[in-house]
């Protein structure tokens, strides 16, 4: 018999296993939640991710269901269809609401980053145009970049001539003892 | 044509040989190509453009037109797909052999979202060039601000040291 775990305060092993799921579970959800934070994809591919999601989720909402739903009586011709006590009746009323919630957070999802696409200023010729005057300012800005780095380097070389003559002088005067 | 499994080199290599000494003896490169090419034995475009939906046979099911607002229409695609799902399990679990039309609406609406997103790439492209140009834009002026003031430095220096010089 385990005694008491003296973190988690289990007395039995099966609910020490689940919580330890429980527990990697949180772990990698808050690992997968630094990821996408940090290193995100960009807007449209997550969309477009979003979009593929909730089509997988459909078919298999769709296609669980109809695998794993038990027999309904059709007409009452026929017998009552024979009871199945898997483990489908314990689980499977659940299953529709399962899943149709997470189609429901999923299609929320969708809203939410729609909601976050930025503004679309304008249609394509107001954004050709812009890219049009910001390349004349990035131009203009480039000639007077380059003209003030060739005057600086000429500073440069005179400073450095005037320098080296400075020097030379100075070892000419300074005659050895 | 280059069909054996390791091809030599092509055999112009020959015209560049004095290059280094005087780089006009030499051919050009050729310009770029324009129209379709091939390329190991397919067919390429250099007109790379999104097929618009018609042209793959598609309905298309938000409105045309030249500025599309991308939002709201996404927004109410999506609303279509969650009716469209609930039409068709209504439609499994009264008239289930009639599914086909409910599956092709849907697959229909996908195809509308993938397609309005890929329109929005274009548009994303030009928004990172205009943000790549504004971010060059403002480093260059820094770097202009820069070099101003170390040349003032300099040059004030400089004056300093003469009037020391002079002093003596």
């Amino acid at each position: 018999m385990l005694s008491l775990h003296p973190v988690f305060g289990f007395s039995d092993l099966s609910s020490l296993r689940s919580s330890k799921i429980e527990f990697l579970k949180v772990k990698i959800r808050k690992i997968w939640v630094f990821l996408a934070v940090f290193k995100k994809m960009d807007i449209i591919s997550q969309l477009q991710e979003q979009v593929n999601s909730i089509a997988s989720l459909t078919f298999n909402t769709f296609g669980t269901l109809q695998r794993d739903a038990p027999p309904v009586r059709l007409s009452p011709n026929y017998p009552e269809p024979p009871p199945n006590p898997t483990e489908d009746s314990a689980n499977f009323a659940d299953q529709p609401k399962l899943m149709s919630a997470a189609l429901v957070k999923a299609a929320k999802q969708f809203d939410a980053l729609v909601a976050a696409l930025p503004p679309s200023e304008g249609g394509e010729e107001a954004q050709l145009r812009r890219i049009a005057e910001l390349q004349a300012e990035n131009d203009a800005v480039g000639q007077e970049l380059q003209k003030q780095l060739e005057a600086a380097e000429k500073e440069l070389k005179q400073v450095q001539e005037l320098f080296s003559q400075a020097a030379d002088n100075c070892l000419n005067l300074k005659k050895p003892d | 044509m280059a069909t054996a499994t390791y091809p030599p080199p092509p055999p112009f290599y020959r015209l560049y040989k004095d290059y280094l000494q005087n780089p006009k003896s030499a051919p050009e490169p050729p310009p770029p190509i324009e129209g379709t090419y091939v390329c190991f034995g397919v067919n390429y475009t250099t007109d790379d453009v999104l097929p618009s939906l018609e042209d793959q046979g598609v309905r298309q099911l938000y409105p045309k037109g030249p500025n599309i607002d991308f939002k709201k229409e996404l927004r109410s695609l999506n609303r279509e797909l969650q009716l469209h799902i609930l039409e068709l399990a209504d439609v499994l679990v009264e008239r289930p052999s009639q599914y086909a039309r409910q599956v092709e609406e849907i697959s229909l609406i996908f195809k509308n979202l993938h397609h309005l997103l890929n329109s929005l790439r274009p548009h994303q492209a030009r928004a990172t060039l205009i943000h790549i140009l504004e971010l060059q834009i403002q480093r260059r002026k820094e770097a202009l601000e820069d070099i101003k003031r170390r040349r003032e430095e300099a040059r004030r220096l400089l004056k300093e040291s003469l009037g020391t010089l002079d002093g003596q």
